[in-house]
């Protein structure tokens, strides 16, 4: 038997044993209980891995459900530094396929982030090459890319995106909201290495793809507009063309064209006007040559960009990016004398039978205006000089509705506003202060000089006198849709009714058709429609350099005006007058869009007889 | 082999115990129970912490789980064969034992293999073993002899150092390479010592001395003091890694845990998951619950050998309980300490369930020597 004393200190060994597990349990329960929360979540956040899902980006249609932008699947190409197994291959690998340079490949292969991106927007032809390597640690995910069908169609309205998917210009930043969706997320639990475990419940949250956007934009008239001004253009040798095609009744706009567009797939390679003058001439001319003719152009074109500095380059772009119709002012000339003259008629000032005279010239006060008739169009009524568009005319009518009432009309017709319209970068019109205008001013604003408004501004405000005397927003968004077609969202603009008289509205309805039937806007008629309009050529600041531009704003029918139109040619060269050369593409236009809208034509018998020749003709 | 040998003087008494022992043999049924429990336990965690990363690494889940499985067959053979010895019979071999251990700690220390910076292994053909396993064996064995045989007079201190000096050469070869290990034999020693002499200041000073030498020890190997310094603020240093994704472990399991097999730390997180580290991921994967029932279950166990100890026919059998209840003790009291960051870091693996092959086997035969003083014990009026 062993002694007393060992087993008493058998028992004291045992109790020390036996605190010392006590003590352990404490602590356990310390870090089990107390601590858990803390310590859950730093081990959660060590697991987790957040990837995001891009959310589908809504498409953009034109009135008739016709796609203007949409999507085309591509891959985006990243490495998980830690997965890598053998750096040296996948930066050879991902240099030569995706042809990038190796240093900044090798600093991203290199950067120990849990996820570094390497390219995005790779054709998935590309990222299956890649793919079919199987190197651990590259990472290929689906993903989308804006695509735009039609190219460079309305590419100056739609605008582009960026990298992420990001509107970046025009109707694609201005409803990013409604296109952009919500992306989603998964959630996935990873081991040590990053490596995803496969089978572990990963919570997902969904994406919500962005809404669908339906414009007001009908691609048909879009591009026969495109077609009209790019021929227009040519012939001219102009710096620029636009056109913008709207509905007077509530400023749905058909087709807002600034030609030389830029393709939409390549935002970021300028366009050259001076290609488009040729562009015609070469597809004339045989194929090999074309060829060459092409490729020598390519090499210059290349060369003057790379000359260019990086603020040159940012410059020539935004500058390609730019919507003329909203983005940049001018001085309206001629096409204004329909403000004018509805303010004349607002106030009561002035009958269509009221006479005037014409020597070519006014004298206001020290300065002698000249009208652009030099002789002079002697004497002639109101309504004979709208038609004849004659400067003393319009500055006698000024002189009588006086500043106040005329800044009060321009008011009405919104001409100190923004018109509202749904792109980003609106310009502002540039209007002398009120207290500043003296006589001199009042006489030039009168036949639209010495202020400066957008296309736009005019171009709903000539709406106003047409449509019965509503002022409406000018607009391209109708209405959103969800994926399944639902409509989530229709847009709502401002509209102002009564801005004018329905009495000024009419009598303006008359001179303008007036106008277009026997006066300076003839070459803006069409067989068988009642067309209005009103011509206008101003020379751009500075004076004298012999730059204008020709425009001519034009609606139809006359009598209840469905569509109205406004184009302008920058910088024509050779014959500059908006009425031989703007109108005629005018009427070129509304006499294939007005049929295509279902207006039909009524023709007079003169018209008629010319049609059934012409239908004969077709027959034999 | 199992053959018991009564020493020629006292033949005549030994042959009525022999008669005696085997009509009423006792065998500790509820100990033997509690370490099947435990190994069988420790290879379900082997297998848990192990799976994914030997899945990688190895090419196979079981990897680990296969060669863990073996010792512990083994293992318990060799503890069942040895419960049937007489520890007699054993007793004259401790010298010679002892002499091999201290062998072989030197030639770990020439031809040893290293594993992560220290030598600890032994390779014969394709065999590795531990050595400083083995020479806590050893130790037990060798200073209960000492300590039985110089019982009387083990009050005095020279005494009393004669009896662990032998000792204390091992433990200092072991101390070269592998100090929690020395730490471990240390106790060993001085716990069967402690049982033996009648005295109790002199140990008390011991102790204070111990604690103090540790002190002098920490405050001038500066490497240790960085393990301090870690110890206090795993989050701000580099090293505290492995400590800290213990923590998030045993933090994360909560009170019920995550449920067998679904540790996410045990995936590459936490490194070798199932060595030294394999109690953190009982308790993410059981919670507090579980971490709870495993220290019962090495309570239970500590506590059936110290009844052995106490009830044991001999000073000497007492004294082999005594050891080896102190090896166990103290190797998973010192594990769950450095797991759940309360001393600093050092590495001991928990017994019967952390992965390690020489480990398993040597305490199931330290186990085996346990039921066989069990089985010596006289049922009468005491017990």
């Amino acid at each position: 038997m062993i002694k007393t004393f060992t087993r008493k200190k058998i028992f004291v060994m045992a109790m020390l044993m036996i605190f010392a597990f006590a003590l352990l349990i404490a602590r356990l329960s310390y870090l089990m209980v107390a601590k858990s929360e803390y310590y859950l979540q730093k081990a959660e956040a060590l697991h987790d891995r957040e990837r995001s899902i891009k959310a589908k980006r809504g498409i953009i249609y034109d009135r008739n459900g016709v796609e203007l932008a949409g999507n085309k699947p591509v891959c985006s190409v990243s490495v998980i530094h830690s997965q890598i197994t053998d750096e040296d291959k996948v930066v050879e690998a991902l240099c030569q396929i995706l042809s990038l340079e190796e240093e900044t490949v090798r600093k991203k292969v290199q950067a120990n982030t849990i996820r570094e991106k390497i390219k995005s927007n790779v054709d998935k032809a590309v990222a299956d090459k890649l793919r079919e390597l199987h190197l651990d640690g590259v990472m290929i995910d689906e993903d989308y890319k804006r695509y735009y069908p039609y190219n460079s169609l309305a590419s100056k309205v739609l605008g582009f995106t960026g990298s992420d998917n990001q509107g970046i210009v025009g109707l694609e930043v201005e409803y990013e909201e409604v296109l952009s969706g919500t992306p989603g997320s998964i959630l996935t639990l990873t081991d040590a290495y990053g490596i995803e475990i496969p089978n572990e419940a990963e919570s997902r949250i969904e994406p919500i793809p962005g809404n669908n956007l339906y414009t007001s934009i009908d691609v048909n008239i879009q591009k026969y507009a495109e077609q009209a001004a790019a021929k227009v253009l040519k012939a001219k040798q102009a710096k620029r063309v636009s056109v913008v095609l709207m509905n007077p009744q509530n400023g749905e706009i058909y087709a807002m064209v600034n030609v030389p567009e830029y393709n939409l797939n390549e935002p970021y390679t300028l366009v050259h006007v001076e290609d488009l003058y040729t562009k015609q001439a070469e597809e004339e001319t045989e194929s090999v040559l074309k060829e060459n003719t092409e490729e020598t152009t390519e090499k210059e074109k290349e060369k003057s960009w790379e000359e260019m500095t990086e603020k040159e380059r940012q410059d020539a772009l935004n500058n390609m990016w730019r919507n003329f119709c909203i983005n940049d002012t001018y001085e309206p000339g001629s096409t204004f004398k329909v403000v004018t003259a509805t303010a004349a008629l607002e106030e009561n000032v002035v009958k269509l039978d009221d006479t005037f005279h014409c020597p070519g010239f006014r004298i206001v006060e020290d300065r002698r205006i000249r009208c652009h008739k030099k002789g002079g169009h002697g004497t002639e009524t109101f309504k004979e000089g709208i038609m004849n568009s004659c400067n003393p005319v319009f500055m006698d009518v000024g002189a009588r509705v006086g500043v106040s009432n005329m800044y009060k009309n321009y008011a009405k017709l919104g001409l100190f506003e923004r018109t509202g319209v749904d792109l980003p970068g609106e310009a502002s019109s540039i209007m002398h202060k009120q207290e500043n205008v003296k006589a001199v001013e009042l006489a030039t604003m009168s036949f639209g000089q010495s202020f400066q408004i957008t296309p736009l501004q005019l171009l709903r405000a000539a709406s106003a006198v047409v449509n019965g005397g509503t002022l409406v927003t000018p607009h391209f968004g109708m209405y959103a849709t969800d994926e399944t077609g639902k409509r989530t969202k229709t847009f709502e603009y401002t509209v102002k009714e009564n801005a004018i008289r329905k009495e000024t509205s009419e009598t303006m309805k008359e001179l303008l058709e007036a106008v277009v039937a026997g006066g300076s806007g003839s070459k803006g008629q069409v067989a068988g429609y009642r067309v209005g309009g009103k011509t206008a050529t101003s020379e751009k600041l500075p004076r004298g350099t012999g730059k204008y531009i020709s425009s001519f704003m034009g609606f139809a029918p006359a009598d209840n005006p469905q569509i109205i139109g406004i184009i302008l040619i920058d910088e024509p060269v050779g014959v500059y007058y908006g009425g031989t050369i703007a109108a005629p593409v005018m009427s070129e236009m509304f006499s294939n869009i007005l049929p295509y809208l279902g207006i039909e034509a009524d023709y007079k018998e003169g018209e008629q007889e010319v049609m059934a020749v012409d239908f004969e003709d077709t027959v034999e | 082999m199992a053959e018991r040998r009564p020493t020629p003087h006292n033949r005549r008494r030994r042959r009525k115990k022999i008669t005696m022992f085997f009509k009423s043999s006792f065998y500790d049924y509820t100990l033997l129970f509690v370490v099947l429990f435990l190994v069988i336990f420790g290879l379900v965690m082997v297998y848990s912490t192990s799976s994914y990363t030997a899945e990688m690494k190895m090419g196979s889940a079981t990897y680990y789980l296969v060669r863990q499985a073996i010792f512990a067959v083994l293992g318990t053979a060799a503890m069942l064969l040895i419960a049937r010895m007489d520890y007699h019979w054993v007793r004259k071999f401790s010298v010679l034992i002892m002499i091999a251990v201290i062998f072989l700690l030197i030639l770990v220390l020439i031809i040893g293999k290293s594993e992560n910076g220290a030598v600890r292994w032994l390779q014969i053909g394709s065999i590795r073993f531990q050595p400083s396993e083995v020479a806590k064996i050893g130790i037990i064995l060798f200073t209960a002899h000492m300590a039985t045989v110089k019982s009387a007079r083990i009050g005095d201190f020279k005494i009393m150092l004669k009896v662990v000096f032998v000792p204390m050469i091992a433990i200092a070869l072991i101390a070269l390479e592998n100090l929690s290990t020395a730490i471990i034999c240390s106790a060993i020693t001085l716990m069967i010592v402690f049982v033996t002499s009648p005295k109790v200041k002199q140990f008390l000073v011991i102790g204070l001395c111990v604690v103090g030498l540790m002190g002098i020890f920490l405050m001038v190997a500066s490497y240790r003091l960085e393990r301090i310094k870690i110890w206090l603020n795993p989050e701000k240093y580099e090293k505290g890694y492995q400590t800290l994704q213990a923590l998030y472990a045993i933090g994360s399991g909560g009170i019920f845990g995550k449920g067998l097999g679904q540790s996410i730390q045990k995936l590459g997180f936490i490194p070798e998951s199932h060595n030294d580290m394999i109690f953190s991921v009982i308790c993410e994967e059981l919670g507090l619950f579980g971490a709870i029932c495993v220290v019962a279950l090495f309570v239970i166990l500590i506590w059936r050998c110290v009844m052995i100890a106490m009830s044991a026919p001999d000073l000497y059998g007492a004294l082999i309980v005594v050891g080896v209840v102190t090896h166990i003790a103290v190797q998973v009291i010192i594990n769950i300490a450095v797991v759940t960051n309360s001393i600093p870091p050092t590495g001991v693996p928990l017994p019967f369930i952390s992965y390690g092959g020489t480990a398993l086997a040597c305490l199931l035969a330290e186990l085996g020597l346990v039921l066989s003083v069990a089985r010596q014990i006289r049922m009468p009026k005491e017990y």
